[in-house]
């Protein structure tokens, strides 16, 4: 699986190999991935070095999925309005709220109901009731998973965005992007294990807290991806250094750096600068083709909506995305601008927008992957860290209102790698607003996310400080059967 | 929610510690309360509406009980609801914030003791929420005293009482320091940390000579210190760390246009003219927060000192501003900018997250939205959303009386030069009309003259007629040209000297200040969910209670004779200044412990509240507290204890039973590896490479877009949308990175991508990446190559040997000489590349011609390049 740049001689693998830093990815599985719970026990002494690397790892389990999209819908979307329909509460509409609200505040908001003024219609074969504003979606309706009982508790975007991000609302843990290409390494040594596409317009809440390798060694970290052209800055040698010369330059720096790290064997940061110049040599070639959309025909990109004005940037980094997996990246996060879908006031025309953005995109994504065979071994996430609340928020005119955070039931869906097409898992109340059956809190979705990548949520540990350290830490994740193929 | 259960699980660990020590009864306010507040408290007993009428907030509510009875019964836990229901899981409902079976216990064994309280309880709950003694108890909250300086420690390894303290710590751990680091690495860490600069070859040699041959080492670092504080680059790489928690920026943010700020470069120059003068830092606050309230000069005619006062309040103008531009919601920007403003202003002074406070009662530290409002009415009447300044309206000339009056002078005289030339034109055009007129009939003249001296929209129809019919009669201003080149030039010349008259006067220049209309005093209301639209009680001004709980401080006034303005933020000032005041100055040192040490003292610097992280030396914290304040709050000082202490001059070492114990260097038993600061990898870059220019303070340099859309230094030239030729910038592109634009829409690429943090608002503590892009950047950017040629020019200059040029090389980048096989290693490559590049065209003589460049000196730029882009020079050890 793994292929070796052009520009790598053997001779300068064997280098490479000689400075001791990266490619000794026996070693680094051993200790890595601890045994069966069971065996937990009787762990052995740590005695091999740590070495850490992106070389692809063979997971303990039966992975179904190899790689993972993220569609990160940062701010909440309004499931009300797009993916849960409450056809009985339109009797009840700008009428008194009669159960109990819990707001993201402790005074309180409008106790108007406030029932979606858009149309739900069901989809495909299984039926799937979603809004007018997503019709895209409506048309891979038996390809995605969706979960209507998404649950995190915490109603504040920073700790809600921490809990889905890196599992805990605590800050400074690794991202789960980093967890994946920690346990899994990657399949591409010529791109970043882990990508994050980043909008146009301001960085996602938390920033790049986001795609964080929070205590992990450093080269877990996310790669940023520019949103304009050029994507990746200085991918081109200079024309004199083309070829022998930079190869040459950079077995030198190498041997400098080799030469330093004896001093501290144990620095994660040395090593990773160490790889990334590595990584960095191969992507010259490997990132420019990748990121070279005019390889993709006419018909490809006005499918991904390139040709919309709307759609256009963010269909360009779904297509991204594609082309990134299927050359081997682990993990890849495509980002909507911060707060984008946070409809706290002038939801009637700030949610139609967002909508448009995304759902042909995003539709396009899913049928892409499917028709190049990609879909079965490809996760797809859509959604956010939260959605919204039942009743009215900012009164002031149908122009004006919007809704409030709601962190205890809201929906996202998954396509792909091991879930279950065109299912519908959990419930929130009759007011949509606290998720009631088969509630899916975040530790769950990790659980779950793990166990299709062949990893145990309990087993995949990190040891800091002494103290093993899991991406659920400890919380009481469980894989949600109902929701696997 | 974690954050819940962390706070929950510090609580737990501490309430076990308590009981191990004492084995007192477990009370509710020590032990239960904090528990309860964590999970329950918001929908028993702070929201309005209590759920089932059960307020759990007071043992005396618990016995009153809710809907559903009494909630405990003392002695009786399996007869009490409230550990019913949280033993059976039925609370809290959310799955994910059920209390761990520790904390379950705590309120079992309580019950079971009988359900005590450490005091009597008050009747009943105000809407303000209830201080607890512990809260009061909270670390950061407590007077700061003087600590005594442990003695039972190795005194030869004791420079100051910093090293007592630090060792004391490691001995409970069987561990010392590690040793003193070699010279050579000691006067680069100290001068990158200093300095943000590399020592020159010639400093690290002496000061290598002098400390080995010298018996008196200490004396010598002493002077060492001593001489690089003094250096002017000091302030320029000290204000950096300033600037990050000001949250500086050259625009004004907010909006996508991002407007640039012109002015606000003074504020940038204040701070590090105040760093290198070693401000006292008391004063360095008063300044930056009430400069304006000190100043007794009239603001058109301020004296030099006043203006500089006036400066530091760009201090309260550096957060995001989208009040000047095109924004859906103009009272809404209003109040972010205040509410940003307020953010600036706590997590940099206070270390309390007061922002959270906006919308609701803070959720961890006891602040109420209330406590908010009041916080911010110190800042109303500056910040009057009613009376809104937009940033162009804000600035405050820097004209004095004597300017105005000169410049009033010259304008009478550009006048003139004004009269002259009109009176000239009316002449041009009067004589070129009436020579276009004689070639007219005599019969229409009349006529012809008439309209002509009629404004043109008010010819008759006949009129108009005629000058239709004879369109070489419209003589104008705009059209006289046409007729008499000549004329028009000497109107020309004559509207030039009047510019020319006008471009002496003296120059205005602005300042981004902050300023209060005196008498005017608007209401504070608390915003019910922070919404501008939601106006609530009226609130006075006031610092936050928590803070005046311990200990007695200057109030918040309403308004003071003492002052022409409010005096509110003047208030503030003395009050955070107050040496009595618990946060201002642990927040202050902890900051330069953590620029120091590459780990702080508190490892959340803008958060000294429950959710931030306890000290790791608290008594060595309190004891730079009091030693800062007791030296008159001087930085340098503080910097000097802090570099002549042993612990800061440990060599980086690695000891297996050190990394056992203390894996993250908490104690700080070794030196750390870090990665250079963005601003630091570029300015040792144009050092190295002999280039940097070291011209201080003045307007921001401009940085553009470049043909990539990368941004770079550089003026911008475009001509309808395409570029134009590229402006020469005179060697400012030399410059320190402090003094570059930091406009938040236009990261320069090379600090973007070294983690320069974007200013939203500001920045507590900046991220460290190691990315493929970085490598991408050292590998193949112009910037690296631009000043690697440089670099192997500087290098080439010394001379013909090779080995020579290796040997300067090392120093320059390294502070030290290369080993015999790095010389080898090196030379080899030198060759090889060099036989590399003479295969290229441009290398190689053609036509009798010299070759265009010299594969020579390119080997030579690579091997530079190389260095630069190494660990070795990344890192400072």
């Amino acid at each position: 699986m793994k292929r070796h740049s052009k520009q790598c001689t053997s001779d300068s693998r064997r280098h490479f190999l000689a400075s001791g830093a990266m490619n000794v990815s026996s070693v680094a599985l051993a200790w890595l991935i601890s045994q069966n719970r069971g065996m937990a026990e009787v762990k052995k002494p740590d005695l091999q070095k740590r070495v850490h690397d992106t070389t692809p790892k063979v997971p303990p389990g039966e992975p179904k999925a190899r790689a993972m999209i993220s569609l990160w819908m940062q701010g909440g979307p309004s499931h009300h309005d797009m993916f849960d329909p409450k056809p009985e509460m339109a009797k009840y509409d700008g009428k008194e709220f009669p159960g109990e609200i819990k707001y993201d505040n402790a005074a309180q908001s409008s106790s108007k109901v406030f029932h979606s003024p858009w149309k739900f219609q069901p989809h495909g074969q299984s039926g799937m009731e979603l809004s007018e504003l997503i019709p895209h979606t409506g048309s891979i309706a038996d390809d995605i998973c969706l979960i209507r009982s998404m649950h995190t508790g915490v109603n504040n975007h920073g700790q809600s965005i921490r809990a889905l991000q890196s599992g805990r609302t605590a800050e400074g843990r690794p991202s789960l992007g980093s967890w994946l290409t920690y346990g899994l390494g990657s399949e591409s040594d010529s791109l970043p294990a882990f990508m994050s596409l980043i909008d146009p317009g301001q960085l996602p809440v938390l920033g790049v807290e986001n795609w964080s390798n929070g205590w992990l060694p450093s080269i877990y970290q996310g790669t940023v991806v520019r949103p304009r052209e050029p994507r990746i800055l200085d991918l081109t040698p200079p024309s004199h250094l083309k070829g022998k010369a930079q190869r040459r330059a950079l077995e030198y720096l190498e041997q400098l750096n080799a030469n330093h790290l004896t001093g501290y064997p144990d620095s994660t940061d040395l090593q990773a600068r160490i790889a990334s110049y590595q990584l960095a040599a191969r992507m010259q070639t490997s990132a420019t083709e990748a990121l070279d959309l005019s390889q993709e025909s006419k018909k490809t990109q006005e499918m991904y909506g390139m040709h919309e004005k709307a759609t256009a940037d963010y269909g360009s980094r779904c297509l991204i995305a594609r082309r990134l997996v299927e050359r081997g990246v682990r993990f890849v996060q495509v980002y909507t601008a911060n707060q984008l879908w946070d409809s706290h006031g002038s939801i009637a025309s700030r949610l139609p927008a967002a909508c448009q953005k995304v759902d042909c995109p995003s539709a396009a994504l899913v049928k892409d992957l499917k028709q190049r065979g990609l879909l079965d071994s490809t996760v797809v996430h859509w959604g956010g860290e939260m959605g919204r609340l039942p009743v009215v928020q900012n009164d002031a005119g149908k122009a004006k209102i919007g809704r409030d955070h709601n962190t205890y039931g809201f929906s996202m869906w998954l396509a792909g790698g091991g879930f279950k097409p065109g299912h519908i898992h959990g419930k929130t109340d009759e007011w949509g607003h606290k998720a009631v059956e088969n509630v899916v809190n975040h530790y769950d979705y990790h659980a779950t996310l793990l166990h299709l990548f062949g990893l145990d949520h309990q087993d995949l540990i990190f040891n800091r400080s002494n103290r093993d350290q899991t991406l659920t830490d400890g919380q009481p994740g469980k894989v949600v059967k109902e929701i696997l193929a | 929610m974690l954050r819940l259960t962390c706070a929950a699980l510090f609580v737990s660990v501490f309430t076990a510690y308590l009981r191990a020590e004492s084995a007192a009864p477990l009370r509710f306010e020590t032990d239960v309360r904090a528990i309860l507040r964590a999970h329950c408290f918001q929908c028993h007993g702070e929201e309005p509406e209590v759920q089932g009428n059960l307020d759990l907030r007071l043992v005396r509510f618990m016995h009153r009980g809710g809907d559903s009875g009494t909630a405990i019964v003392p002695g009786e836990p399996e007869q009490s609801p409230l550990y019913q229901r949280l033993r059976d899981g039925e609370m809290p409902p959310d799955e994910s914030k059920q209390i761990s079976k520790k904390e379950l216990r705590i309120i079992h064994d309580w019950i079971v003791e009988g359900a005590g309280t450490v005091r009597e309880e008050p009747e009943s709950l105000g809407l303000e929420p209830y201080l607890t003694e512990e809260d009061k108890g909270h670390w950061s909250l407590q007077p700061i005293r003087r600590p005594n300086v442990p003695t039972q420690v190795n005194p030869n390894l004791v420079a100051n009482p910093i090293d007592a303290f630090l060792l004391s710590e490691l001995k409970k751990h069987d561990l010392e320091f590690s040793p003193t680091a070699p010279p050579r690495k000691l006067l680069r860490r100290l001068s990158l940390d200093l300095l943000g600069l590399p020592p020159s070859p010639e400093s690290v040699q002496s000061f290598v000579d002098s400390i080995a041959s010298a018996d008196g080492a200490e004396k010598i670092w002493s002077v060492t210190v001593d001489t690089m504080l003094e250096s002017p680059h000091y302030g320029e790489r000290w204000a950096r760390h300033w600037l990050d928690v000001a949250g500086y920026a050259d625009s004004e943010g907010y909006t996508d246009a991002d407007s640039e700020r012109p002015d606000a470069w003074r504020y940038r120059d204040y701070v590090i003219e105040s760093f290198n003068a070693d401000m006292p830092f008391d004063q360095f606050i008063t300044e930056q927060l009430a400069g304006d309230e000190l100043v007794t000069s009239p603001l058109k005619n301020l004296s030099a000192a006043d203006a500089k006062r006036l400066v530091a309040t760009g201090f309260l103008r550096m957060a995001p501003d989208g009040t000047g531009g095109a924004v859906a919601d103009k009272l809404q920007a209003r109040h972010d900018t205040m509410a940003d403003t307020i953010r600036i202003v706590s997590s940099s002074f206070l270390g309390l997250t007061v922002g959270c406070a906006q919308c609701h009662d803070h959720r961890y530290d006891p602040i109420s939205q209330a406590d908010y409002y009041r916080f911010r009415a110190i800042f109303q009447p500056a910040f009057d959303p009613d009376k809104w300044q937009v940033p162009t309206k804000r600035r405050v000339s820097l004209y004095t009386d004597e300017d105005r009056k000169r410049a009033a002078e010259i304008e009478v005289e550009a006048k003139k030069v004004d009269a002259q030339r009109t009176s000239q034109q009316k002449v041009f055009i009067s004589a070129t009309f009436e020579k276009q007129l004689k070639e007219l009939p005599e019969s229409v003249h009349e006529l012809a003259r008439a309209a002509h001296e009629t404004a043109a929209a008010k010819r008759t129809p006949e009129q108009n007629q005629l000058f239709k019919k004879h369109p070489n009669l419209n003589v104008t201003s705009g059209s006289l040209y046409l007729y008499d080149r000549k004329a028009a030039d000497e109107l020309k010349e004559l509207a030039a000297k009047a510019t020319q008259i006008r471009a002496t006067k003296p120059k205005q220049e602005f300042i981004r200040a902050i300023t209060e209309q005196p008498g005017r005093l608007p209401a504070t209301h608390l915003l019910f969910r922070g919404n501008p639209d939601q106006t609530r009680q009226e609130l006075q001004p006031g610092g936050l209670s928590v803070v005046s709980l311990n200990t007695s401080l200057p109030r918040i006034p309403v308004e003071t004779s003492d002052v022409a303005t409010s005096g509110r933020r003047l208030a503030l000032a003395k009050r955070l200044t107050h040496p009595e005041y618990p946060l201002t100055s642990r927040v202050i040192v902890n900051r330069v412990w953590r620029q120091h040490f590459g780990r702080g003292l508190v490892e959340t610097p803008g958060d000294f509240g429950v959710q931030g992280m306890a000290p790791s030396h608290p008594e060595l914290l309190d004891w730079l507290a009091v030693e800062f304040i007791e030296s008159g709050w001087s930085l340098k000082h503080l910097h000097r204890l802090i570099l002549q202490s042993r612990a800061w001059r440990q060599a980086v070492t690695n000891h297996a039973n050190r990394n056992r114990v203390d894996p993250d260097n908490t104690l700080f038993g070794s030196g750390k590896l870090r990665r250079l600061d963005a601003e630091i990898v570029r300015d040792c870059i144009l050092d190295i490479s002999g280039k940097l220019n070291t011209k201080a303070r003045g307007p921001a340099v401009p940085v553009m877009a470049d043909r990539v859309g990368r941004f770079v230094i550089g003026k911008e030239n475009s001509n309808a949308g395409r570029p134009g030729s590229v402006i020469d910038m005179k060697g400012e592109q030399y410059r320190r990175s402090i003094y570059i634009q930091m406009r938040r829409s236009r990261p320069l690429a090379v600090l973007e991508a070294f983690d320069q943090p974007p200013m939203s608002p500001n920045c507590d503590k900046r991220n460290v990446s190691t990315a493929s892009t970085q490598s991408l950047l050292m590998m193949n950017s112009e910037l690296l190559l631009t000043y690697s040629r440089h670099f192997a020019e500087q290098l080439s200059q010394l001379g013909l040997d090779p080995a020579e040029r290796i040997e300067a090389a090392w120093q320059a980048v390294y502070c030290r000489h290369p080993s015999a096989l790095e010389r080898e290693a090196t030379l080899g490559f030198l060759a090889e590349q060099q036989s590399v590049f003479e295969q290229l065209a441009d290398y190689k003589a053609a036509d009798g011609k010299p070759p265009a460049k010299s594969a020579e000196l390119e080997a030579l730029a690579v091997m530079c390049q190389m260095l630069m882009g190494s660990n070795e020079f990344l890192y400072v050890d």
